[in-house]
Order: structure tokens, then C-alpha cells, then sequence
């Protein structure tokens, strides 16, 4: 399925500027040292509010994941299906992301996974993860 | 002050691809029919509350469009598909309390445009995102199906629960439907015609997806003393609760495993003193079929993990051990988010649903389900006052 193009909003930018550098980049609470999404607005865990960026190191493993389809268009073709996941990385948190490289038939929960990035010709990059080794 | 809550009226639009009434007009045409359906008088009513809905809401505008004054109770409420389940326990306990004696609660909804597939009312797509929020939506986790299909194959994970299972939920939910003459789809289906319907998003299929529907469903609460004095028989309101379980997303997180039923059954339970093995009929939040399994654990009816063995068995569908769904559901019936249980559980509880009435029906459990499993409202009801 198509990505539309994808844009920098000023909260997350850290985020993307570690993209481009190869490093998946996400928030970690200050004052706790819990990690966190790179949305996250504060740390649930102790409730402080001065989350920090800094570099995961990109191990991930597979929750679960879904096949999302396209609808079928007039003449009945549908685009190609997206593989959607939720990963739990190394350092605790879910994030939301496509898996690329490998068929949905080779996939199981607690599939070892890497972080990666899609290059898109226009636009920001996009998280993806393969399967790790 | 009064001995219990009741609810005393019920009020259906036309459902599914009804054109040209706006959520507001086919909110006010439901409480016209609730109040109508109890045998009350518009100026009856002293409470309002209205759903919040997917094309908006009617608003609190709706009391000025139907000429309600001198109100006592009115609000805009939204738990998503818990809110039906959360305004009637609202509009009890001020009923209970004294402050108000006459509660209309509606929902109305009409994201269906003619000509255009029913998915694209709930297809947020567009072509520019921002930040990291747009790009995972970007990459397809803006899909409501997206995110049940995630949540569905993590139970199939855990649990060995099958496709097939799930399909047992849509072919008992079907059998319902053809016996109610609301229900926008009554044909029959088979397990195979489960199996191969198209896929929507992996592990789940058309078959397993809801309608999305048109219309307005409202009813009235007032106290049970009051309601034995109206026009139709009362259906009591012996128990309610509420469940947010807030699952987070990260390690440890039971997303997609339990939902916020754990909490809101017991609580409804405990108040209307019954245990599951009590509930004579069941009407769950089923905009997928996994939903229903998944409901059908945390209220205890089957053991966790076990909800899809339960449904394979035959016990959800006509003739089985815990009649479910008996108007076809949201899967095969219509889509009006919380008020689709709700509405079936009235009609059982009176009697009133003609070739799908269920024999027994002294206990009846209503369950809400919105966000991703994340807001659970139970109600329990009964033709009979609470002892």
C-alpha cells in the first residue's frame, strides 16, 4: 500500500535527524531511565515529564503483527498488501513500524528483529524491521 | 426516590443505508420513539444524554431541536463503544439519586455516504503526514482493522486460537440475523464462505469485520416503580460497571489478551448479585468476531484462552449453551456502536423478539467495547425487579 509523503513537525525531529543518520532514535524518561516511544508526552511510569532523546540500540523482537489489504478497486485490482507490526524493543517499548524482508508464513511472536529505515524518493524516512543475523 | 432503575422505552430508526437525515434528525426521531415506545410525552423527559458519534454528535443542541425544556440532566458523553453501557448507568444512578426521573439516551450515527464503500467512513487516508504520529499512520496504523487485526493475531499467538474460530462467531452471528427482520444481512454463511471472503486486514476477514450503518437508537430510563405504571414491560437495570484498563505499549503489556471486561463484569456482577453462570443471554460488543472471544473469557463464561474452542462448539449460535448476539450483532445486524447490544437486549428481555426469542432470558448481559480494547461499560438486565 501506498505511504503517502511524510514530513517533519517540529516535536519529533530528533527522530528523523537519527534516520538519516541510521540510528533508531526515541525518548527515555530522565528521571527513571524508562524508554518510551518517540510520541510519548511523559513518562507513565514515574510520571515525570522530561523524557530525553537518545539512540536505542535496535534489537527488537515480534509482538504481533497484521496483513493490512487495500480495497479492491473498480476493476477488482487491490494495491499490495502492507505488513504492519507491533515490536517490543530491546529496552521495553512497543513501537509501531512495517516488517520488511521477510513473508507473513515466517512469522511467529518473538521473532528476533532489527530496526531499519525505507527511503522513500521524497520525504522523510520510514521505521521498518527485518529479521535480525 | 425510587426502589430501582428501568428502562422503559426503546426507539429504533430505519437502519444501515438510510440517506438525507442528518445525527441530529435521526437522534431526535429515536427519542421521539423511545418516549413514544414507553408511553411518555416529550415533556416528560427531564434528562438527555447523547452519544458521541463517529460523523460527530448530535450535541447537546439535540434538547433545543426536540423542544425539551427545563431539563435536569443533559450531556454530550464518550467512552466510543462503551458510551451506550455509561450513559444508561448514568441516567440510573440520577434517577436513583433523585435528579431526574425521566432519562433519554441516544446514539446516532450516519458516516455512510450513498454510492461511496461502507470501509471509506472509516478511512482517515491522506496523501501528507507529519511527525512521528503521521508516519506510523502513514504506514497503515491509522485502520481500526488494522489495529483489531494486531490485536486478534496476538491472541491467536498466545492461545492457538484459529481463523476458523473466529469464524465460528460470524456463522453463529449470521444464524441470529435471519430470524431478525432488522438485521441488514440475513442471507446464510458457511465456515467456508468465512474462509473466503477477501481478506481486510490478516488474520481477519470480511466475514469478520462489522456493518457500518446509518440510524439512531434510543431509550428511555426512568425508576422501576414509574416504569411498572408505563406502557411496555420494564427491563430492570440490576448492575453496571466500567473498565479502562489502559494497556500500554511496551514490555509486559496484555494488548490484545484481556480486555477492560476483567474489570467491568465483576463490578456489574457483584451489584446485580449474580455470577456468569447466572446470564441466561449475552450481548457483546462485536465489531469483529474476535472481540466477541475475547469478551467471552474476561466475563468468565470460558476460560482464558479458550474463547475460540467455546464458540467452535456451538454455543453462541441458536439452541446453544449461551445464546449470543440473537439479532445478528453488529456483524450481521447493524451498527450503532453500543446501543446494537443494548437494543437486542431489551427486545429478548421483553419478550418481544418474535422467531429468535430466546426461552429463557432472566438475566441478560450487555457489553460495550471501544477505542482498541481499551473502555469496557457492562450493563445486566432482567424482566424481573431486583430482589
Amino acid at each position: 500500500m501506498d505511504i503517502g509523503t511524510l514530513r517533519r513537525d517540529g516535536r519529533t525531529d530528533p527522530f528523523f535527524d537519527g534516520a538519516a543518520d541510521d540510528r533508531l532514535v526515541i525518548r527515555r524518561c530522565a528521571d527513571c531511565d524508562r524508554w518510551h516511544a518517540p510520541d510519548a508526552t511523559g513518562c507513565p511510569e514515574c510520571g515525570g515529564d522530561r523524557l530525553e532523546w537518545a539512540a536505542a540500540d535496535g534489537r527488537a523482537e515480534l509482538v504481533t503483527w497484521a496483513v493490512l489489504h487495500g480495497r479492491p478497486g473498480p476493476d477488482g485490482t487491490a494495491p499490495e498488501p502492507a505488513l504492519l507490526a507491533l515490536v517490543e524493543l530491546a529496552e521495553g517499548p512497543w513501537l509501531q513500524a512495517r516488517l520488511d524482508g521477510v513473508a507473513p508464513a515466517g512469522l511467529r511472536a518473538g521473532l528476533p528483529l532489527r530496526a531499519a529505515f525505507g527511503h522513500p524518493e521524497e520525504g522523510e524516512l520510514h521505521l521498518l524491521f527485518r529479521p535480525a543475523g | 426516590m425510587t426502589d430501582g432503575a428501568a428502562i422503559a422505552g426503546l426507539g429504533m430508526t430505519e437502519l444501515g443505508k438510510v440517506y438525507g437525515r442528518s445525527p441530529r434528525r435521526l437522534a431526535a426521531d429515536a427519542v421521539r420513539l423511545a418516549a413514544a415506545d414507553a408511553g411518555l410525552a416529550l415533556s416528560d423527559l427531564d434528562g438527555l444524554l447523547v452519544s458521541h458519534g463517529l460523523g460527530g454528535s448530535p450535541g447537546i443542541e439535540l434538547a433545543g431541536a426536540l423542544g425539551l425544556r427545563d431539563l435536569r440532566l443533559l450531556s454530550q458523553m464518550n467512552a466510543f463503544g462503551a458510551t451506550a453501557g455509561a450513559m444508561v448507568a448514568h441516567a440510573a444512578t440520577a434517577v436513583l439519586s433523585g435528579q431526574a426521573t425521566a432519562v433519554a439516551c441516544v446514539f446516532a450515527d450516519a458516516p455512510l455516504r450513498p454510492r461511496q464503500p461502507s470501509g471509506a467512513a472509516y478511512d482517515r487516508g491522506a496523501r501528507e503526514y507529519h511527525g512521528y504520529g503521521g508516519m506510523t499512520a502513514a504506514l497503515g496504523f491509522r485502520s481500526v482493522n488494522a489495529f483489531y487485526a494486531l490485536a486478534a493475531r496476538r491472541h491467536m499467538e498466545r492461545y492457538g486460537t484459529t481463523s476458523e474460530q473466529f469464524g465460528a462467531v460470524a456463522v453463529a452471528t449470521r444464524r441470529w440475523a435471519a430470524m431478525n427482520p432488522l438485521a441488514q444481512l440475513r442471507d446464510p454463511i458457511t465456515l467456508d464462505d468465512h474462509q473466503n471472503s477477501r481478506w481486510v486486514a490478516e488474520p481477519l476477514h470480511l466475514l469478520d469485520c462489522c456493518l457500518v450503518s446509518n440510524g439512531a437508537i434510543a431509550v428511555v430510563v426512568t425508576g422501576a416503580d414509574r416504569a411498572r405504571d408505563l406502557a411496555r414491560p420494564p427491563v430492570h437495570l440490576w448492575g453496571w460497571g466500567q473498565g479502562h484498563p489502559g494497556h500500554r505499549q511496551e514490555r509486559g503489556s496484555e494488548f490484545g489478551l484481556t480486555t477492560g471486561a476483567t474489570i467491568s463484569g465483576p463490578i456489574a456482577m457483584k451489584m446485580a448479585g449474580i455470577t456468569p453462570g447466572d446470564v441466561d443471554v449475552c450481548q457483546l460488543y462485536d465489531c469483529y468476531t474476535y472481540t466477541v472471544l475475547v469478551s467471552l473469557e474476561d466475563y468468565g463464561f470460558c476460560a482464558k484462552g479458550e474463547g475460540g474452542a467455546f464458540a467452535a462448539s456451538g454455543a453462541l449460535g441458536p439452541g446453544g449453551a449461551l445464546s449470543t448476539n440473537t439479532g445478528g450483532g453488529q456483524l450481521s445486524g447493524y451498527y450503532m456502536w453500543g446501543m446494537t447490544p443494548l437494543s437486542e437486549a431489551v427486545i429478548q428481555a421483553r419478550g418481544e423478539a418474535g422467531e429468535r426469542q430466546v426461552p429463557a432470558r432472566d438475566v441478560v448481559l450487555v457489553s460495550g467495547n471501544g477505542g482498541i480494547l481499551d473502555h469496557h461499560s457492562t450493563l445486566i438486565l432482567s424482566p424481573h425487579p431486583r430482589t
